[in-house]
């Protein structure tokens, strides 16, 4: 009966709207729009292989252990992810200790960066020509394959659980925990009965953002990989090696399902387990002191990989300025100048970027508005729209979109159109969900006020809520464009050579063993995603608005 | 009465849920009204419904004879102060008190000189390039009535503005509220559900329950007046007193309780045998000097239970017969509290009868 009486409701909330037609009209074109350029492409990939080629995912011993591999990969790294992330939150929310910002500055430095850059890095410390190995140790050794992998997708991705973690211990209040001092108990007891029931959504949460990222990774994996088998580098192989459209799809889909699981699982799942509240006025004393011992020894592990990933990066940027890494030390400028000829994917990263970003921004900001401010009897569905594409792999959708617009109806392959659109929808999830937290944060009164003093309509809407969704407007377009400037994954199967980006110079400049202009493009695309973050976070600082990456 | 605001049988549903039950109130120019209730008994919805934020399914909202259905909020000149304040955060101090002014496209020097008149009314002078979280609650709640007032309208509706405050500054503001409402004779709707706010602001307070007006009248009639259980127990303390009428005589009622017999002057119509329930605040009790001669009907005998020394009085819990009387004693005794089996005086006059038990219409 309840199911029959909000089926009326929504029934009559749809009525309605044929009073208000520009809603109506955006609500028809963002169905259509997200229905052609996200639900279209992936049925064509998930339709294009028949029984038989699925049933090679069983058969054919290689890609069934591509999907072993994966899944095995995904597991280690996640759990390496999460103990790291964990320890670098605990340790800059709970303990009073030095260097807090240095801390935090590293866990930002992955998440503005290109996906495969600690590969890069790792190769360069590590490799045939690596620095430590064979300049300081002498050694040769084989860096590629499993375990460089592992420690690669843990310091690239940690940053990812960080956030998550860190924003849920943040929000525990300390006053539980001196309640249960208060009570009786021990340290360990309140470490094990109060503080970590209280942080285990947010670890889950944490573990599976980074899971998600570890499993549809491709740039880490393409370049240290080696001869691992894993799901995104073997459809990549069959399509750039053999043109096997089908193959590559079926593996695509392999990959595809387990990222919907854990997409929905962190969603539906642990989102309803979540004890945060958040009531603004409690104050919370200062955390209770733990044991010397315990608090230097926590500050020194993560001082020590803090330096490790600062030495992976600086690493990049010496390798940047370095005539001929492993052979010639000499400092150089050449490898800029490299950049400089090649200014053409430069300019076309930031490009596609801009227009992706300020594409999704907008979309994602009118469709958050609706859901959010307006009953329009079909806001769930819209709310799902919204968030479907960040549960599917960028190379899915990358794939996807090879099948489906490389003939009519719409013939885009090989477009700068195609790397724009793939990217825009790509970042539709990131741009709403900080689109809906801005609205979230717009009381309803706030117009209400505004037409109480006479302002109508369209006045209360242009003086009011514009200007008060800039922020959420602005910090999603900078999220995305960060996103796409460093986006491998959904472009590496759409490039045509007119419009290659940077980060698929740096790919093959790395497998043709350029590791100075590689490490210079990088350099330049960090740097790029850096001022642009900066910028940002700086004029919405005079407005005194935080941005949260 | 001459009415300058006035709701007639205003019908107000929220799909099954009735949110105003044929609701009529008149309001003279210049009163300051305060609607009073329980949450849920649709106080809010109703001066929404003259505000225009939401439109009634039946009846009428007039404003000096002029009927307001379906013009549109920005059109009705109602500035509103709301429970949460609903300041702009985007916008200063000045750009939001002026917000209004500069929609009416006023001159610029008109608009400054209003606004200066608001900052120094309301003790805001030089936090005008203050922006809303740069305040404290109180200062962005005498923004929010500085906003609202700035528009020089004939209306003024608050929202409950004063329950984010603390109690101590709550006291302050509305005297400061009603001698400025006084000061500019602007016609005001309260919503509250605080009794003591409805008491010591009001000319009119209106006590909603469930949709329904239940009382209209001055806080003195609603106090002592209260047409049924639900009034006197909504605005103050209270003990009921359930007795059986026993005569009526010369405007005096003799009632039956517990054995002892109460003389009541009274216009309740009542007959001997009645069923009738005394309202009986605390204060109008007095607990008896030990040897006092205490007159004759005004008298009841209790035994003390419990007590509760509050300073400027003891609150004392006495078991009368079955029931359990709530008494303010404000005559402190400065060595301590009375116990044991007392004498109770009960001011007659303050008495208050109703009938039928005083029960609600709708039983």
């Amino acid at each position: 009966m309840a199911a029959g009486a909000s089926v009326r409701e929504s029934a009559k909330e749809m009525k309605r709207l044929k009073n208000e037609p520009l809603l109506l009209l955006a609500i028809i074109v963002i169905i259509l729009f997200v229905g052609f350029f996200v639900v279209y492409p992936v049925l064509r990939v998930i339709t294009f292989p028949d029984i038989q080629d699925y049933l090679q995912l069983f058969t054919k011993a290689r890609w069934f252990k591509a999907v072993k591999n994966s899944l095995f990969m995904t597991l280690i790294s996640t759990l390496s992810c999460t103990a790291v992330a964990f320890l670098f939150a605990y340790v800059i929310a709970r303990l009073d200790v030095p260097c807090k910002g240095l801390f935090r500055f590293v866990t930002l430095l992955p998440i503005v960066s290109p996906p495969f850059i600690v590969a890069l890095s790792y190769i360069l410390l590590f490799g045939v020509q690596g620095i430590v190995t064979k300049q300081l140790l002498g050694l040769q050794v084989d860096i590629y394959g499993r375990l460089g992998l592992w420690i690669v997708q843990t310091v690239t991705f940690f940053p990812y659980a960080y956030s998550v973690i860190y924003g849920v211990i943040r929000s525990i209040s300390t006053n539980l925990e001196y309640a249960a001092y208060n009570m009786g108990a021990t340290r360990w007891q309140v470490f094990r009965d109060v503080f970590w029931p209280l942080c285990r959504p947010g670890v889950a949460g944490g573990a599976l953002v980074a899971a998600i990222n570890v499993l549809t990774d491709f740039g880490n994996p393409q370049m240290i990989g080696g001869d691992l088998a894993l799901l995104p580098t073997e459809a990549y192989m069959q399509i750039s090696g053999w043109y096997d459209m089908k193959t590559a799809s079926v593996l695509a889909v392999a990959l595809l399902i387990p990222a919907v699981v854990l997409f929905l699982v962190n969603r539906f799942w642990v989102g309803k387990r979540s004890y945060v509240t958040i009531t603004g006025k409690e104050i919370s004393l200062n955390p209770f002191p733990l044991p010397k011992w315990v608090k230097w020894g926590l500050f020194s592990l993560t001082m020590l990989i803090s330096l490790f990933i600062l030495l992976v990066y600086g690493t990049l940027v010496y390798g940047a300025f370095t005539r001929a890494w492993g052979y010639d030390w000499s400092l150089t400028l050449e490898n800029f100048q490299y950049v400089f000829q090649k200014g053409r994917q430069i300019w076309n990263s930031i490009r596609y970027a801009f227009m992706a970003s300020l594409g999704a921004a907008f979309l994602a900001m009118v469709l958050a508005y609706i859901v959010q401010k307006k009953q329009v009897g079909i806001n769930k569905f819209l709310d799902f729209l919204a968030i479907l594409p960040g549960a599917i792999p960028g190379m899915f959708l990358g794939i996807g979109f090879v099948l489906a617009f490389n003939s009519k109806p719409l013939e885009l392959t090989g477009t700068s159109a195609i790397m724009v659109l793939a990217l825009l929808f790509w970042n539709i999830p990131t741009c709403y969900s900080s689109a809906t937290a801005g609205l979230q944060q717009i009381s309803a009164s706030v117009e209400d006020a505004a037409l109480n003093l006479g302002a109508n309509s369209f006045r209360s809407f242009k003086d009011v809520i514009i200007p008060l969704l800039k922020a959420p407007f602005l910090s999603g377009f900078v999220l995305a464009f960060l996103r796409s400037v460093t986006c491998l994954s959904v472009v590496i199967f759409l490039y045509a050579p007119a419009t290659t980006v940077g980060t698929i110079s740096v790919m093959v400049l790395v497998q043709s063993g350029q590791w100075g202009e590689a490490a210079a493009f990088t350099t330049v695309l960090i740097t790029i995603a850096f001022t642009v973050l900066r910028l940002a976070q700086w004029i919405l600082g005079k407005q005194g608005i935080k941005l949260e990456l | 009465m001459d009415a300058y605001i006035e709701f007639k049988n205003v019908v107000k549903r929220f799909d099954d849920f009735v949110a105003l039950d044929h609701v009529s109130l008149q309001i003279p120019k210049g009163a300051f009204v305060t609607l009073l209730g329980p949450s849920g008994c649709g106080k809010t919805t109703l001066m929404r419904q003259l505000a225009g934020f939401s439109e009634p399914e039946e009846g009428d909202v007039l404003v000096n004879g002029k009927r307001m259905n379906g013009l549109p909020p920005f059109k009705r000149n109602t500035p509103l102060v709301f429970q949460e304040y609903a300041l702009f955060p985007h916008m200063t101090v000045y750009e939001n008190i002026s917000y209004g002014l500069r929609l009416q496209k006023l001159p610029k020097e008109e608009i400054d000189k209003r606004v200066a008149d608001m900052l120094e009314m309301f003790n805001l002078v030089g936090l005008e390039n203050r922006f809303p979280k740069q305040m404290s609650g109180g200062q962005q709640q005498r923004v929010a009535f500085a906003r609202a007032l700035v528009m020089g309208q004939e209306i003024l509706l608050l929202d409950e503005p004063l329950s984010n405050l603390d109690a101590k500054l709550r006291v302050e503001v509305r005297t400061e509220l009603r001698q400025i409402q006084q000061k500019l004779g602007i016609t005001t709707i309260y919503v509250t559900h605080d009794q003591d706010e409805a008491l010591s602001m009001s000319d009119i307070i209106a006590v909603m329950r469930k949709g329904r007006i239940e009382q209209v009248g001055s806080p003195w009639e609603i106090y002592f007046r209260p047409v049924n259980r639900f009034v006197a127990d909504f605005v103050g303390t209270v003990n009921f007193l359930e007795g059986r009428a026993r005569s009526v005589a010369d405007g005096v009622l003799a009632v039956d309780y517990a054995g002892m017999a109460l003389q009541v002057p009274t216009q309740t119509p009542a007959a001997a045998g009645d069923v009738v329930t005394l309202v009986v605040r605390p204060e109008c009790i007095r607990i008896a000097a030990p040897e006092e001669d205490v007159p004759a009907g005004a008298v009841l005998d209790g035994m003390i239970e419990n007590y509760s020394f509050l300073g400027r009085m003891i609150r004392y819990w006495v078991r009368v017969g079955d029931a359990s009387f709530i008494i303010d004693d404000a005559n402190v005794d400065l060595t301590g509290a009375r116990t044991g089996p007392v004498k109770l005086c009960l001011d007659t006059h303050k008495l208050h009868v109703l009938k039928d038990g005083g029960a609600h219409a709708d039983g």
